[in-house]
């Protein structure tokens, strides 16, 4: 039982409650801490998968950008009590949700029957594995073309937002 | 009657074979302006042009029966070389189907020729006739119209060279009989004579169709079974099928009747057919059938029991078409058709006495009829209706020739006696009951001459033609023997004979009532007024012709001894003489001269038809007046009044019934089954579908995203219940 | 040393969770929220093959998807604020202008 299995656990257990916790909590803000709180120990579990890169990008974006976006929008929409309340049981509801547990049990069930299911990654890494280094060296050589269309993606992005969310154009 | 050769050498013959569609072309062509452009031309135009259209046809077809009679003759001749004295051409295939070809053709030898001069003759009489006639009424272009139409449909069931050309006519007159009986359709009895000829007419033309269809199933079952002879029958017939009058006679030749007659034939009437439909069945067997069949529709055509019962209701129509097409020319369609399955007729026995008895039964039944009917023109249509019985009791006993005479006789008198009536009726203000007519022999001088003279034709008092060619039936009824059925052929002669006895009787009936005596208090006009000459032209010479027929009956070309009519028609005949003298079905004693004997005992039973007849109803009836009738009596007048009954039991046992399967039909089926269910049905199962399928459209967004998730994960669980062990 | 089934097991859970957070939640918001955490879910198997085969194409993949679910919540937050604004409500109940 080395240190990385426990860490292992312990990040796997928080991120998983930080996500129940995401959706079930009534109120939105809860749920917008949740989910920083879910970011957070995955960025830890990426760390301990040799992303450190990743990981950094994770908190910096993620946590960081898109958690204040989500928070100012929750602030700006002033949600009144009548919004709090808990939602109706519906037929579609229930529906969903034993899809998706369906879903989980499913994918569970075949990923631990994979073959090699046990076996403990073997992948030989150099200490430049997961280094921002590494990764810039891989993004702009071989993935220089997707490199570009995201940030024309992100262009797009600025302009829509933009765009849609004003009263008046 | 074979002209001398060198008076027609001028005559293209080939040319003229070329050119027979003009007899055909001439009175469609004027059926087809009459009826488009009538309105416009106007009455005079109209008469003009349809009197002469079928004058035109009266024409050339006197240049054909000349032709044909040129010894010589060198056109090709449709018939094959067995028949001299025919004149043909065909016009091209109409349709073909493996070794079985029906072509476009004409063709005329002696009956046809004959056939042809009757019809234009008559019809061109008839036209003339109608032009008085029908000067008072509305419709007369469309009247003109459909009778020109009939005359070229006739002409094409008489010139056509195979059977399906002549269905063409057969339907042809059917319709325009429809046509013309229903002329005055806005009254809806009239109408629903129309209907009722045709429909009768169609069950006919079933019998005609399915004869036809066995015939060619039977020649197609002969190259399995007998390669040599239907070799030979396919050389006869020169590739052009079965259904061609050449093939009906190559057919007869080329089927010996018996082991016995031709020992060594790998096929004869009595062996069974190997392979096909028509397997197990022996080729007489089928033969048999198909006449009967045939018999079927000829008895559709010419009123015979069981179809006659259209031909008294289609008087219905204006007189000038009971003339031409229930008297003269399409009932004797009929006969016509016999005359031409003669080769094959001789063949089976069993079809000719079932010919013989249908025709002996028909006759009697219908002068049974006529003995009580009170409206002259159902006496003459009953009257046909018998003397077409005759016909067809010539053509079963095997004598073909006496057959077509009489054909030909009965055009003349009976078409005389029709248009005679309807002069009756033109000049006492449309009176057809007999007994409110009388005395006309004062006021209708001419009408009264000819229609005395037709009567005395039909009823044989005096002899003229009609008694000589009524008698040659009977003779040949009595002296011909059919081994096997002689039974039947006695029964059919003693109808024969009851008949003739029974003719003289109501025919004299008819005539005193309307004619002698005094003029009944009852008549519609006080005086009765003569026709206009356009009418009674015709009926002169119609009575005319009806006294010089006789002359046809006698001996009179030097060299032979049978009358002059059947040495006519023997190059006609002379496959079905083969055949018969082969076969020994049909024994005709030589002929010894005129049958002198016959002739006295008939004229003896029509003396007394008549004589009783004039005494019963000139001085007897009347000085009774008023006494009722013995019981038995009444009660024989009443079934002969009521026509037997016949309409009400075919209304009774067949049209009630189909109407009730109809009706069936119509409310089940169709509108409840088909209307409702299956259109209506789908419609509304299609509706409810969609009204409940309408219920998912709940526009929430996440119910349609988890439908997506459910179905994703029945998509993946199946995916991976395949993949995984 | 954890095997790698480990790690896709607890992506696939979370991604479950994810899913279910965006079937059954009423706020478009939280529907929002869940739908990052299936993205993350997705990263993190992403990383999880990457670190098993030594082959740094599974980070370059995450680093896309990072900027591609930023720019996503950009515009899903607008068109959010939109409907706010245009309806007052962003309860999925309430938004059925698809409905029949």
């Amino acid at each position: 039982m080395s240190v990385e299995n426990v860490l292992f656990w312990v990040f796997a257990l928080g991120i998983v409650s930080s996500a129940f916790l995401v959706i079930l909590a009534r109120n939105p803000v809860h749920s917008a801490m949740a989910l920083v709180g879910a970011f957070f120990f995955l960025a830890a579990e990426y760390v301990l998968l040799w992303a450190h890169t990743i990981a950094v990008l994770q908190v910096l974006v993620y946590a960081g950008a898109i958690m204040v976006l989500f928070l100012f929008v929750i602030m700006l929409l002033s949600l009144t009590d009548a919004d709090l309340q808990p939602g109706q049981v519906t037929l579609a509801r229930v529906v969903g949700g034993a899809s998706a547990a369906g879903l989980c049990l499913v994918m569970v069930e075949t990923l631990s029957k994979t073959k090699g299911a046990g076996q403990v990654i073997a992948g030989e890494q150099t200490q430049v594995f997961g280094t921002l280094a590494e990764m810039g060296r891989v993004i702009y050589t071989q993935y220089l073309f997707p490199f570009e269309a995201v940030s024309l993606l992100l262009l797009v992005a600025i302009v829509g937002a933009v765009v849609v969310a004003k009263a008046r154009i | 009657m074979a002209l001398h050769s060198s008076m027609l050498t001028w005559v293209n013959a080939a040319g003229l074979a070329e050119s027979l569609y003009f007899i055909i072309a001439l009175p469609l062509l004027g059926a087809f302006i009459s009826g488009v452009f009538g309105r416009l031309l106007g009455r005079a135009n109209v008469n003009l042009l349809a009197t002469a259209a079928v004058a035109g046809s009266f024409m050339l077809s006197l240049l054909v029966f000349a032709a044909i009679n040129n010894a010589g003759v060198t056109a090709p001749n449709p018939f094959g070389d067995a028949v001299p004295y025919a004149l043909g051409h065909d016009y091209g295939t109409w349709f073909a189907a493996g070794g079985f070809r029906v072509n476009f053709g004409l063709a005329v030898d002696h009956l046809s020729g004959t056939l042809l001069l009757v019809i234009t003759g008559v019809g061109t009489l008839i036209h003339l006739y109608s032009t008085s006639y029908m000067e008072h009424d509305e419709g007369y272009w469309r009247f003109f119209a459909y009778l020109n139409l009939f005359v070229a449909m006739m002409l094409t069931l008489v010139m056509a060279d195979n059977l399906v050309l002549l269905f063409v006519g057969w339907e042809g007159v059917g319709m325009c009989s429809y046509l013309l009986i229903g002329f005055w359709y806005k009254n809806p009895a009239y109408a629903f004579a129309g209907r009722k000829a045709f429909i009768t007419n169609r069950v006919g033309d079933f019998g005609f169709l399915l004869g036809s269809f066995l015939l060619v199933l039977m020649v197609a079952a002969l190259p399995a079974q007998a390669p040599s002879q239907a070799g030979r029958l396919e050389a006869g017939a020169a590739q052009v099928g079965p259904l061609n009058l050449r093939g009906v006679g190559a057919l007869a030749t080329a089927l010996p009747y018996s082991a016995a007659k031709a020992p060594g034939a790998e096929v004869t009437l009595e062996s069974r057919v190997a392979s096909g439909p028509l397997a197990g069945f022996t080729y007489g067997g089928v033969l048999t059938a198909a006449l009967l069949l045939f018999l079927l529709g000829a008895a559709g055509k010419s009123a015979q029991v069981p179809l006659y019962v259209w031909l008294p209701d289609a008087m219905a129509g204006p007189t000038p078409v009971s003339a031409l097409i229930h008297a003269a020319t399409m009932v004797t369609a009929g006969v016509y058709l016999f005359c031409r399955l003669s080769p094959l007729l001789v063949l089976s026995p069993a079809a000719m006495a079932t010919v013989a008895l249908i025709g002996g039964t028909t006759a009697l039944l219908a002068a049974l009829i006529a003995f009580t009917q009170n409206d002259i023109k159902k006496v003459l249509a009953y009257s046909t209706v018998s003397q077409l019985g005759l016909m067809f009791l010539g053509v079963g006993v095997g004598a073909f020739w006496a057959a077509a005479f009489h054909l030909v006789t009965h055009a003349f008198f009976k078409a005389c006696l029709f248009l005679g009536a309807g002069s009756v009726m033109h000049g006492n203000g449309d009176e057809t009951d007999i007994q409110k007519l009388g005395g006309l022999r004062k006021e209708m001088k001419v009408t009264w001459a000819t229609f005395a003279v037709a009567t005395l034709a039909i009823t044989g008092v005096v002899p003229l033609s009609g008694f000589f060619s009524k008698d040659a039936i009977l003779h040949a009824a009595h002296t011909h023997v059919v081994p096997g059925f002689e039974g039947a052929m006695h029964v059919a002669y003693a109808l024969g004979l009851l008949t003739a006895l029974s003719t003289a009787f109501y025919m004299t009936r008819a005539y005193v009532l309307a004619f002698e005596g005094e003029r009944s208090k009852d008549a519609k006009v006080p005086h009765a007024h003569e026709s206009a000459a356009a009418m009674t032209a015709p009926l002169v010479v119609l009575a005319v012709l009806s006294v010089l027929g006789a002359a046809w009956a006698f001996p009179l070309l030097p060299g032979t001894h049978e009358p002059v009519f059947e040495n006519f028609l023997l190059p006609v005949f002379s496959v079905t003489e083969q055949v018969r003298a082969a076969a020994g079905t049909v024994l005709v004693p030589d002929h010894a001269g005129l049958p002198w004997g016959a002739y006295v005992q008939a004229w003896v039973i029509a003396l007394i038809g008549a004589g009783s007849a004039f005494f019963l109803y000139t001085r007897f009836f009347p000085s009774r007046a008023g006494q009722p009738l013995p019981a038995a009596l009444a009660f024989a007048r009443n079934l002969s009044r009521n026509k037997f009954y016949a309409d009400e039991l075919y209304e009774a046992v067949l049209i009630r019934p189909l109407k009730f399967v109809a009706r069936l039909a119509y409310q089940v089926l169709d509108a409840l089954v088909i209307d409702t269910v299956a259109v209506r049905g789908t419609a509304w199962v299609t509706a409810q579908v969609g009204s409940a399928l309408r219920l998912i459209q709940t526009g929430d967004v996440q119910a349609y995203a988890a439908i997506m998730a459910a179905a994703a994960l029945g998509g993946i669980v199946y995916a991976l219940s395949r993949v995984m062990p | 040393m954890i095997p790698l089934t480990h790690h896709l097991i607890l992506a696939a859970v979370l991604f479950c969770i994810g899913m279910a957070g965006v079937l059954v939640r009423r706020n478009a918001l939280v529907v929002f929220m869940s739908i990052e955490l299936m993205l993350n879910a997705a990263n993190l198997t992403f990383l999880a093959f990457a670190r098993d085969r030594a082959d740094a194409a599974g980070h370059a993949s995450a680093f896309f998807i990072i900027a591609v679910a930023a720019a996503e919540a950009a515009i899903g937050l607008a068109i959010v604020i939109s409907v706010f604004r245009s309806r007052g409500t962003i309860n999925m109940d309430e938004l059925r202008t698809l409905r029949n």
